[in-house]
Protein backbone atom coordinates (compact mmCIF):
# COMPACT_ATOMS: atom_id res chain seq x y z
CA UNK A 1 0.00 0.00 0.00
CA UNK A 2 1.04 3.49 -0.73
CA UNK A 3 1.67 6.08 2.27
CA UNK A 4 1.53 9.77 2.29
CA UNK A 5 3.06 12.16 4.54
CA UNK A 6 0.60 14.46 5.94
CA UNK A 7 -0.51 16.42 8.87
CA UNK A 8 -3.22 14.72 11.04
CA UNK A 9 -6.30 17.42 11.97
CA UNK A 10 -8.43 17.29 14.96
CA UNK A 11 -11.53 15.92 12.87
CA UNK A 12 -8.88 13.13 11.73
CA UNK A 13 -8.66 14.62 8.32
CA UNK A 14 -5.01 14.95 6.57
CA UNK A 15 -3.42 18.02 5.17
CA UNK A 16 -0.45 18.35 2.42
CA UNK A 17 0.21 21.27 3.67
CA UNK A 18 -0.10 23.33 7.78
CA UNK A 19 -0.87 26.67 6.60
CA UNK A 20 -1.62 29.80 8.21
CA UNK A 21 -4.87 31.48 6.37
CA UNK A 22 -5.66 35.07 6.34
CA UNK A 23 -9.24 34.61 4.70
CA UNK A 24 -10.73 37.26 3.72
CA UNK A 25 -14.48 37.72 4.46
CA UNK A 26 -15.41 40.93 2.52
CA UNK A 27 -13.66 42.89 -0.63
CA UNK A 28 -12.99 45.78 1.90
CA UNK A 29 -11.13 43.20 4.05
CA UNK A 30 -8.73 41.89 0.75
CA UNK A 31 -5.56 44.26 1.52
CA UNK A 32 -5.39 43.12 5.70
CA UNK A 33 -5.04 39.58 4.51
CA UNK A 34 -2.58 40.12 1.97
CA UNK A 35 -0.18 42.51 4.61
CA UNK A 36 -0.43 40.12 7.17
CA UNK A 37 0.12 36.98 5.05
CA UNK A 38 3.06 38.74 3.21
CA UNK A 39 5.02 39.05 6.69
CA UNK A 40 4.04 35.73 8.20
CA UNK A 41 5.94 32.26 8.12
CA UNK A 42 3.93 30.05 6.48
CA UNK A 43 0.82 32.28 5.57
CA UNK A 44 -1.43 32.62 2.49
CA UNK A 45 -3.88 35.21 2.17
CA UNK A 46 -7.67 34.26 0.27
CA UNK A 47 -8.99 37.15 -1.15
CA UNK A 48 -12.04 38.05 -3.40
CA UNK A 49 -14.59 40.87 -5.03
CA UNK A 50 -17.20 39.59 -3.02
CA UNK A 51 -19.45 39.61 0.29
CA UNK A 52 -20.99 42.72 0.13
CA UNK A 53 -24.10 43.78 -2.00
CA UNK A 54 -25.27 40.07 -2.94
CA UNK A 55 -28.63 38.79 -3.27
CA UNK A 56 -29.25 36.22 -0.48
CA UNK A 57 -28.08 32.90 -3.01
CA UNK A 58 -25.19 34.38 -3.88
CA UNK A 59 -24.12 35.76 -0.12
CA UNK A 60 -25.27 31.91 0.77
CA UNK A 61 -22.64 30.66 -2.06
CA UNK A 62 -19.92 32.98 -0.49
CA UNK A 63 -20.27 31.54 2.55
CA UNK A 64 -20.25 28.13 1.57
CA UNK A 65 -16.98 29.04 -0.60
CA UNK A 66 -14.94 30.74 2.48
CA UNK A 67 -15.95 28.62 5.32
CA UNK A 68 -15.38 25.49 3.44
CA UNK A 69 -11.82 26.19 2.21
CA UNK A 70 -11.17 26.98 6.02
CA UNK A 71 -12.32 23.41 6.49
CA UNK A 72 -10.14 22.33 4.41
CA UNK A 73 -7.24 20.25 5.66
CA UNK A 74 -3.93 21.78 4.68
CA UNK A 75 -5.09 24.90 6.44
CA UNK A 76 -4.13 24.51 10.07
CA UNK A 77 -5.32 27.80 11.83
CA UNK A 78 -7.83 30.44 9.87
CA UNK A 79 -7.61 34.37 10.48
CA UNK A 80 -10.82 35.62 9.19
CA UNK A 81 -11.05 39.32 8.09
CA UNK A 82 -13.86 41.88 7.32
CA UNK A 83 -14.80 45.43 8.34
CA UNK A 84 -18.37 45.87 9.09
CA UNK A 85 -20.94 43.07 9.14
CA UNK A 86 -22.73 41.73 6.43
CA UNK A 87 -26.14 39.65 7.77
CA UNK A 88 -25.55 36.07 6.99
CA UNK A 89 -21.73 36.26 6.20
CA UNK A 90 -19.72 37.94 8.70
CA UNK A 91 -16.21 37.06 9.41
CA UNK A 92 -18.14 35.52 12.86
CA UNK A 93 -20.02 33.56 10.74
CA UNK A 94 -17.63 31.95 8.78
CA UNK A 95 -15.46 31.26 11.87
CA UNK A 96 -18.36 29.97 13.19
CA UNK A 97 -18.70 27.48 10.45
CA UNK A 98 -15.25 26.28 10.26
CA UNK A 99 -14.45 25.80 14.22
CA UNK A 100 -17.39 23.62 14.28
CA UNK A 101 -16.73 21.92 11.72
CA UNK A 102 -13.23 20.97 12.26
CA UNK A 103 -12.38 22.14 15.72
CA UNK A 104 -9.06 24.02 14.50
CA UNK A 105 -7.92 27.29 15.82
CA UNK A 106 -9.87 30.27 14.50
CA UNK A 107 -9.50 33.56 14.70
CA UNK A 108 -11.76 36.78 13.82
CA UNK A 109 -10.76 40.30 12.93
CA UNK A 110 -13.30 43.22 12.10
CA UNK A 111 -11.51 46.39 11.07
CA UNK A 112 -14.38 48.60 12.50
CA UNK A 113 -13.88 46.86 15.76
CA UNK A 114 -10.36 47.18 15.96
CA UNK A 115 -10.13 50.45 15.00
CA UNK A 116 -9.31 50.81 11.95
CA UNK A 117 -7.17 49.38 9.19
CA UNK A 118 -3.82 49.49 11.16
CA UNK A 119 -5.44 48.38 14.42
CA UNK A 120 -6.68 45.64 12.52
CA UNK A 121 -3.72 44.91 10.76
CA UNK A 122 -1.68 45.14 13.63
CA UNK A 123 -4.34 42.04 15.98
CA UNK A 124 -4.08 39.86 12.30
CA UNK A 125 -0.25 39.73 12.25
CA UNK A 126 -0.28 38.49 16.43
CA UNK A 127 -3.11 36.05 15.94
CA UNK A 128 -0.82 35.32 12.87
CA UNK A 129 2.25 35.17 14.34
CA UNK A 130 0.54 32.96 17.26
CA UNK A 131 -0.86 29.93 14.42
CA UNK A 132 2.40 29.81 12.70
CA UNK A 133 4.97 29.02 16.35
CA UNK A 134 1.67 26.62 17.22
CA UNK A 135 1.61 25.13 13.98
CA UNK A 136 5.40 24.55 13.70
CA UNK A 137 5.18 21.71 16.14
CA UNK A 138 3.32 19.24 14.08
CA UNK A 139 4.74 16.94 12.25
CA UNK A 140 3.98 14.97 8.78
CA UNK A 141 2.78 11.38 9.80
CA UNK A 142 2.17 8.38 7.32
CA UNK A 143 -1.20 7.92 6.21
CA UNK A 144 -3.04 5.55 3.55
CA UNK A 145 -4.49 7.05 0.32
CA UNK A 146 -7.75 6.74 1.78
CA UNK A 147 -6.85 9.88 2.97
CA UNK A 148 -6.69 11.45 0.09
CA UNK A 149 -9.21 13.62 -1.58
CA UNK A 150 -7.45 14.55 -4.97
CA UNK A 151 -9.09 16.65 -7.42
CA UNK A 152 -8.91 16.72 -11.50
CA UNK A 153 -9.27 19.66 -13.88
CA UNK A 154 -8.59 20.60 -17.16
CA UNK A 155 -7.86 23.60 -19.17
CA UNK A 156 -6.40 25.44 -22.20
CA UNK A 157 -6.89 21.96 -23.67
CA UNK A 158 -5.74 21.12 -27.33
CA UNK A 159 -5.20 18.08 -29.67
CA UNK A 160 -3.16 16.21 -26.83
CA UNK A 161 -5.09 16.87 -24.07
CA UNK A 162 -7.48 13.93 -24.43
CA UNK A 163 -5.04 11.81 -25.25
CA UNK A 164 -2.05 12.44 -23.36
CA UNK A 165 -2.50 14.29 -20.11
CA UNK A 166 -6.11 13.82 -19.84
CA UNK A 167 -6.05 9.97 -19.84
CA UNK A 168 -2.81 10.01 -17.77
CA UNK A 169 -4.60 11.73 -14.62
CA UNK A 170 -7.32 9.70 -15.00
CA UNK A 171 -4.71 6.17 -14.48
CA UNK A 172 -3.59 8.15 -11.34
CA UNK A 173 -6.82 8.47 -10.50
CA UNK A 174 -7.83 5.08 -10.79
CA UNK A 175 -4.23 4.13 -9.03
CA UNK A 176 -5.70 6.72 -5.70
CA UNK A 177 -9.00 5.10 -5.86
CA UNK A 178 -7.79 1.44 -6.01
CA UNK A 179 -5.86 2.42 -2.81
CA UNK A 180 -9.27 3.62 -0.85
CA UNK A 181 -8.80 7.10 -2.12
CA UNK A 182 -11.23 9.11 -3.30
CA UNK A 183 -11.32 11.28 -6.41
CA UNK A 184 -13.71 14.62 -7.20
CA UNK A 185 -14.15 16.04 -11.30
CA UNK A 186 -16.39 19.33 -11.28
CA UNK A 187 -17.05 21.10 -14.71
CA UNK A 188 -20.14 20.00 -15.60
CA UNK A 189 -20.21 21.76 -18.72
CA UNK A 190 -17.98 19.49 -19.88
CA UNK A 191 -19.88 16.27 -19.09
CA UNK A 192 -22.32 17.50 -21.90
CA UNK A 193 -21.90 15.26 -24.97
CA UNK A 194 -20.65 11.75 -22.92
CA UNK A 195 -23.83 11.96 -20.11
CA UNK A 196 -24.19 7.98 -20.82
CA UNK A 197 -20.77 7.28 -20.54
CA UNK A 198 -20.72 8.77 -16.96
CA UNK A 199 -24.50 7.70 -16.05
CA UNK A 200 -23.14 4.06 -17.09
CA UNK A 201 -20.50 4.40 -14.51
CA UNK A 202 -22.97 5.77 -11.45
CA UNK A 203 -23.53 2.95 -8.80
CA UNK A 204 -27.30 4.04 -8.58
CA UNK A 205 -30.02 5.64 -10.52
CA UNK A 206 -30.46 8.57 -8.19
CA UNK A 207 -26.48 9.85 -8.91
CA UNK A 208 -27.11 8.85 -12.77
CA UNK A 209 -30.26 11.10 -12.97
CA UNK A 210 -28.51 13.82 -10.79
CA UNK A 211 -25.76 14.04 -13.29
CA UNK A 212 -27.92 14.35 -16.32
CA UNK A 213 -29.79 17.18 -14.43
CA UNK A 214 -26.82 18.38 -13.54
CA UNK A 215 -25.89 19.38 -17.20
CA UNK A 216 -29.24 20.36 -18.00
CA UNK A 217 -29.26 22.85 -15.22
CA UNK A 218 -26.43 24.30 -16.09
CA UNK A 219 -27.11 24.71 -19.75
CA UNK A 220 -30.36 26.28 -18.88
CA UNK A 221 -28.55 28.68 -16.76
CA UNK A 222 -26.31 29.77 -19.49
CA UNK A 223 -29.19 29.76 -21.90
CA UNK A 224 -31.24 32.28 -19.73
CA UNK A 225 -28.20 34.64 -20.62
CA UNK A 226 -28.04 34.27 -24.17
CA UNK A 227 -25.46 31.78 -24.65
CA UNK A 228 -26.41 28.41 -26.03
CA UNK A 229 -23.42 26.34 -25.51
CA UNK A 230 -24.79 23.34 -26.88
CA UNK A 231 -24.65 25.19 -30.04
CA UNK A 232 -21.25 26.26 -29.75
CA UNK A 233 -19.87 23.17 -28.98
CA UNK A 234 -17.37 21.73 -30.62
CA UNK A 235 -16.20 25.32 -31.18
CA UNK A 236 -14.91 26.51 -34.70
CA UNK A 237 -11.39 26.74 -33.27
CA UNK A 238 -12.10 22.86 -32.32
CA UNK A 239 -13.38 21.38 -35.63
CA UNK A 240 -10.23 23.26 -37.21
CA UNK A 241 -8.00 21.75 -34.41
CA UNK A 242 -9.41 18.64 -35.61
CA UNK A 243 -12.57 17.62 -33.01
CA UNK A 244 -15.32 16.35 -34.83
CA UNK A 245 -18.67 15.99 -32.24
CA UNK A 246 -19.39 17.25 -28.72
CA UNK A 247 -19.30 13.34 -27.88
CA UNK A 248 -15.55 13.46 -28.73
CA UNK A 249 -14.52 16.74 -27.28
CA UNK A 250 -16.13 16.12 -23.70
CA UNK A 251 -14.60 12.31 -23.64
CA UNK A 252 -11.63 13.92 -24.09
CA UNK A 253 -11.97 16.04 -21.29
CA UNK A 254 -14.35 13.55 -18.71
CA UNK A 255 -11.29 10.87 -19.12
CA UNK A 256 -9.13 12.50 -16.70
CA UNK A 257 -11.86 10.76 -14.21
CA UNK A 258 -10.64 7.37 -15.10
CA UNK A 259 -13.02 4.45 -15.06
CA UNK A 260 -13.56 4.39 -11.62
CA UNK A 261 -17.40 4.00 -10.21
CA UNK A 262 -19.32 7.14 -9.71
CA UNK A 263 -20.05 7.09 -5.93
CA UNK A 264 -21.32 11.05 -5.15
CA UNK A 265 -22.79 13.79 -7.20
CA UNK A 266 -21.82 16.80 -5.20
CA UNK A 267 -23.26 20.31 -5.48
CA UNK A 268 -20.72 22.79 -6.29
CA UNK A 269 -18.33 23.85 -3.19
CA UNK A 270 -19.94 20.70 -0.92
CA UNK A 271 -18.07 19.04 1.26
CA UNK A 272 -18.21 15.09 0.32
CA UNK A 273 -20.02 12.95 3.61
CA UNK A 274 -18.78 10.01 2.59
CA UNK A 275 -15.22 8.39 2.85
CA UNK A 276 -16.53 5.94 0.11
CA UNK A 277 -13.92 5.16 -2.45
CA UNK A 278 -14.24 6.45 -5.93
CA UNK A 279 -14.84 9.09 -8.64
CA UNK A 280 -17.51 11.84 -6.88
CA UNK A 281 -18.78 14.34 -9.53
CA UNK A 282 -19.39 18.30 -8.73
CA UNK A 283 -21.71 20.37 -10.49
CA UNK A 284 -19.95 23.64 -11.42
CA UNK A 285 -19.02 25.62 -14.43
CA UNK A 286 -15.78 25.43 -16.92
CA UNK A 287 -14.32 28.19 -15.36
CA UNK A 288 -10.77 26.95 -14.03
CA UNK A 289 -10.34 28.98 -11.34
CA UNK A 290 -14.09 28.79 -9.95
CA UNK A 291 -13.99 24.92 -10.71
CA UNK A 292 -10.72 24.22 -8.82
CA UNK A 293 -11.93 26.25 -5.81
CA UNK A 294 -14.85 24.68 -5.62
CA UNK A 295 -13.03 21.32 -5.39
CA UNK A 296 -10.48 22.81 -2.78
CA UNK A 297 -13.94 24.07 -0.95
CA UNK A 298 -14.43 20.44 -0.84
CA UNK A 299 -11.47 19.24 0.98
CA UNK A 300 -9.14 18.07 -2.19
CA UNK A 301 -5.58 18.77 -0.74
CA UNK A 302 -3.96 18.11 -4.20
CA UNK A 303 -5.16 18.91 -7.59
CA UNK A 304 -3.33 17.79 -11.17
CA UNK A 305 -4.67 21.01 -13.92
CA UNK A 306 -4.04 19.22 -17.39
CA UNK A 307 -3.37 21.79 -19.57
CA UNK A 308 -2.64 21.25 -23.21
CA UNK A 309 -1.49 24.75 -23.54
CA UNK A 310 0.32 25.04 -20.40
CA UNK A 311 -1.17 26.90 -17.62
CA UNK A 312 -0.33 29.74 -14.78
CA UNK A 313 -3.31 28.83 -12.35
CA UNK A 314 -2.43 27.90 -9.23
CA UNK A 315 -5.06 27.55 -6.14
CA UNK A 316 -3.51 29.54 -2.82
CA UNK A 317 -4.34 26.33 -0.23
CA UNK A 318 -4.69 23.77 -2.64
CA UNK A 319 -1.54 22.32 -4.69
CA UNK A 320 -1.65 22.81 -7.99
CA UNK A 321 0.07 20.46 -9.93
CA UNK A 322 0.09 21.63 -14.30
CA UNK A 323 0.64 18.57 -16.44
CA UNK A 324 0.97 18.96 -20.36
CA UNK A 325 1.51 16.36 -23.42
CA UNK A 326 2.59 19.50 -25.87
CA UNK A 327 5.98 19.41 -25.40
CA UNK A 328 5.36 22.99 -27.21
CA UNK A 329 3.88 23.98 -24.10
CA UNK A 330 6.11 22.72 -21.11
CA UNK A 331 9.33 24.13 -23.41
CA UNK A 332 6.98 28.17 -23.14
CA UNK A 333 5.61 27.22 -19.74
CA UNK A 334 7.88 24.94 -17.48
CA UNK A 335 8.19 28.05 -15.16
CA UNK A 336 4.96 26.35 -13.75
CA UNK A 337 4.06 23.06 -15.54
CA UNK A 338 5.83 20.28 -13.83
CA UNK A 339 5.12 17.54 -15.91
CA UNK A 340 5.61 16.94 -19.89
CA UNK A 341 3.73 13.58 -21.03
CA UNK A 342 4.24 14.65 -24.54
CA UNK A 343 6.29 10.90 -24.59
CA UNK A 344 3.15 8.90 -24.92
CA UNK A 345 2.68 10.27 -28.48
CA UNK A 346 6.02 10.17 -29.25
CA UNK A 347 5.57 6.40 -28.77
CA UNK A 348 8.28 6.70 -26.31
CA UNK A 349 6.01 5.94 -22.51
CA UNK A 350 2.74 4.18 -22.51
CA UNK A 351 -0.10 6.03 -20.95
CA UNK A 352 -0.01 3.63 -18.29
CA UNK A 353 3.66 4.89 -17.19
CA UNK A 354 2.73 8.37 -18.18
CA UNK A 355 0.03 7.92 -15.57
CA UNK A 356 2.31 6.23 -12.91
CA UNK A 357 4.55 9.60 -13.23
CA UNK A 358 1.67 11.47 -12.41
CA UNK A 359 0.98 9.33 -9.22
CA UNK A 360 4.07 9.60 -8.13
CA UNK A 361 4.28 13.29 -8.30
CA UNK A 362 0.60 13.95 -6.65
CA UNK A 363 1.75 11.79 -3.51
CA UNK A 364 5.47 13.71 -3.73
CA UNK A 365 3.14 16.82 -3.49
CA UNK A 366 0.77 15.53 -1.09
CA UNK A 367 3.68 14.83 1.31
CA UNK A 368 5.52 18.13 0.73
CA UNK A 369 7.18 18.90 -2.75
CA UNK A 370 6.67 22.03 -3.40
CA UNK A 371 4.88 22.98 -6.43
CA UNK A 372 6.36 25.39 -9.15
CA UNK A 373 3.90 27.52 -8.27
CA UNK A 374 4.55 27.60 -4.56
CA UNK A 375 7.77 27.82 -5.21
CA UNK A 376 7.48 31.05 -6.69
CA UNK A 377 4.36 31.88 -4.01
CA UNK A 378 2.02 32.24 -7.07
CA UNK A 379 -1.46 31.88 -6.05
CA UNK A 380 -3.99 33.41 -8.87
CA UNK A 381 -7.06 31.06 -9.00
CA UNK A 382 -9.28 31.58 -5.88
CA UNK A 383 -12.89 32.54 -6.83
CA UNK A 384 -16.43 31.96 -6.01
CA UNK A 385 -19.07 30.92 -8.51
CA UNK A 386 -21.82 32.87 -8.80
CA UNK A 387 -25.77 32.91 -8.95
CA UNK A 388 -27.32 36.45 -9.68
CA UNK A 389 -26.67 40.51 -9.81
CA UNK A 390 -25.03 42.50 -7.15
CA UNK A 391 -27.03 44.91 -5.60
CA UNK B 1 5.34 6.50 -43.68
CA UNK B 2 3.65 8.55 -41.50
CA UNK B 3 1.70 7.20 -37.75
CA UNK B 4 -1.61 7.76 -35.64
CA UNK B 5 -1.82 7.67 -32.50
CA UNK B 6 -4.80 5.15 -31.00
CA UNK B 7 -6.08 5.17 -27.46
CA UNK B 8 -8.04 2.40 -27.48
CA UNK B 9 -7.93 -1.25 -29.11
CA UNK B 10 -11.25 -1.04 -30.23
CA UNK B 11 -11.05 2.37 -31.85
CA UNK B 12 -12.07 2.74 -35.97
CA UNK B 13 -9.80 5.86 -36.37
CA UNK B 14 -6.76 7.20 -35.43
CA UNK B 15 -5.10 10.41 -34.63
CA UNK B 16 -2.56 12.65 -36.46
CA UNK B 17 -0.57 13.94 -33.35
CA UNK B 18 3.02 13.45 -35.08
CA UNK B 19 3.18 15.20 -37.99
CA UNK B 20 0.26 15.65 -41.23
CA UNK B 21 -0.52 12.88 -43.29
CA UNK B 22 0.24 12.94 -46.92
CA UNK B 23 -2.29 11.35 -49.58
CA UNK B 24 -0.68 8.09 -50.71
CA UNK B 25 1.94 7.44 -47.98
CA UNK B 26 1.51 4.07 -46.05
CA UNK B 27 0.08 5.24 -41.70
CA UNK B 28 0.64 3.11 -39.40
CA UNK B 29 -1.26 2.81 -35.76
CA UNK B 30 0.44 3.09 -32.54
CA UNK B 31 -0.67 3.53 -29.00
CA UNK B 32 -3.04 0.74 -27.71
CA UNK B 33 -3.51 -0.37 -30.87
CA UNK B 34 -0.76 -2.29 -33.20
CA UNK B 35 -0.12 -4.30 -36.19
CA UNK B 36 -2.48 -2.16 -38.42
CA UNK B 37 -2.24 0.05 -41.08
CA UNK B 38 -3.69 1.67 -44.24
CA UNK B 39 -2.81 4.09 -46.83
CA UNK B 40 -3.82 7.66 -46.49
CA UNK B 41 -6.70 8.63 -49.06
CA UNK B 42 -6.03 12.70 -48.67
CA UNK B 43 -3.51 14.79 -46.37
CA UNK B 44 -5.04 14.87 -43.23
CA UNK B 45 -3.97 17.88 -40.69
CA UNK B 46 -2.46 17.59 -37.34
CA UNK B 47 -4.85 16.88 -34.96
CA UNK B 48 -7.38 14.98 -36.87
CA UNK B 49 -8.26 11.61 -37.31
CA UNK B 50 -7.85 8.81 -40.40
CA UNK B 51 -10.17 5.73 -40.59
CA UNK B 52 -8.42 2.33 -39.93
CA UNK B 53 -10.65 0.54 -41.67
CA UNK B 54 -13.81 0.71 -43.40
CA UNK B 55 -16.77 2.17 -41.62
CA UNK B 56 -19.74 1.56 -43.20
CA UNK B 57 -22.98 4.40 -43.35
CA UNK B 58 -24.82 4.15 -40.02
CA UNK B 59 -22.15 2.78 -37.70
CA UNK B 60 -20.44 4.39 -34.91
CA UNK B 61 -17.03 6.04 -35.60
CA UNK B 62 -14.85 4.93 -32.10
CA UNK B 63 -12.86 6.76 -30.23
CA UNK B 64 -11.88 6.23 -26.23
CA UNK B 65 -13.41 2.53 -27.39
CA UNK B 66 -16.74 4.56 -27.32
CA UNK B 67 -18.88 6.03 -29.68
CA UNK B 68 -18.08 9.91 -30.93
CA UNK B 69 -20.73 9.87 -33.89
CA UNK B 70 -22.38 8.10 -36.10
CA UNK B 71 -20.59 7.58 -40.19
CA UNK B 72 -23.30 9.65 -42.36
CA UNK B 73 -21.58 8.12 -45.10
CA UNK B 74 -19.53 5.12 -46.34
CA UNK B 75 -16.04 5.73 -45.18
CA UNK B 76 -12.76 3.72 -46.47
CA UNK B 77 -9.90 2.93 -44.75
CA UNK B 78 -7.24 5.35 -44.77
CA UNK B 79 -10.03 8.21 -45.84
CA UNK B 80 -10.19 11.68 -43.42
CA UNK B 81 -12.85 11.45 -40.75
CA UNK B 82 -14.56 14.85 -39.86
CA UNK B 83 -17.48 16.40 -40.05
CA UNK B 84 -18.31 15.78 -43.24
CA UNK B 85 -18.96 12.22 -42.79
CA UNK B 86 -19.85 11.68 -39.05
CA UNK B 87 -22.59 13.25 -37.15
CA UNK B 88 -22.90 13.74 -33.53
CA UNK B 89 -25.34 11.47 -31.81
CA UNK B 90 -26.12 14.41 -29.67
CA UNK B 91 -27.87 16.96 -32.30
CA UNK B 92 -25.19 19.06 -34.44
CA UNK B 93 -25.75 22.91 -32.21
CA UNK B 94 -23.72 24.35 -34.77
CA UNK B 95 -25.73 23.65 -37.88
CA UNK B 96 -28.92 23.83 -35.57
CA UNK B 97 -27.69 27.89 -34.58
CA UNK B 98 -27.76 28.67 -38.25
Amino acid sequence: MTQWMGYVRPDGTVGARNLVLMLSGTVYANDVCERVADHIYGAVAITHPLGRCQVRPDLRMTRRFLSNTGMNPNVGAVVVVDHFREEGCTAYDIADDIQSATHKPVAVVNIREAGGLISATEKGLRYAADFARMLSDHQREPVPLSELLFGVECGTSDTTSGLASNPSTGICSDLIIAEGGRTIMAECTEWMGCEEWLTGRAVNEAIADQIVAGVQDMERRALASGEDIRGSQPTGDNMVGGLTTIEEKSMGACKKSGSAPIVGYLEIAARPEEMTAGLYVMYGPGHGAESISSMAAAGCQVLVFNAGGGHTSSHPIMPTIKITGNATSYELMKDTVELDVSGVLRDEISLEQAGRMVFDEVVAVASGRLTKSEALKAHNSFAIHRVGVSI
Amino acid sequence: MGRVFVIDREDNVGTAVLEPLKKGETVEAYGRLTGVSVVAQADIAYGHKIALRDIRRGEQVLKYGLSIGTASQDIRAGEHVHVHNVESNRGRGDLAAR
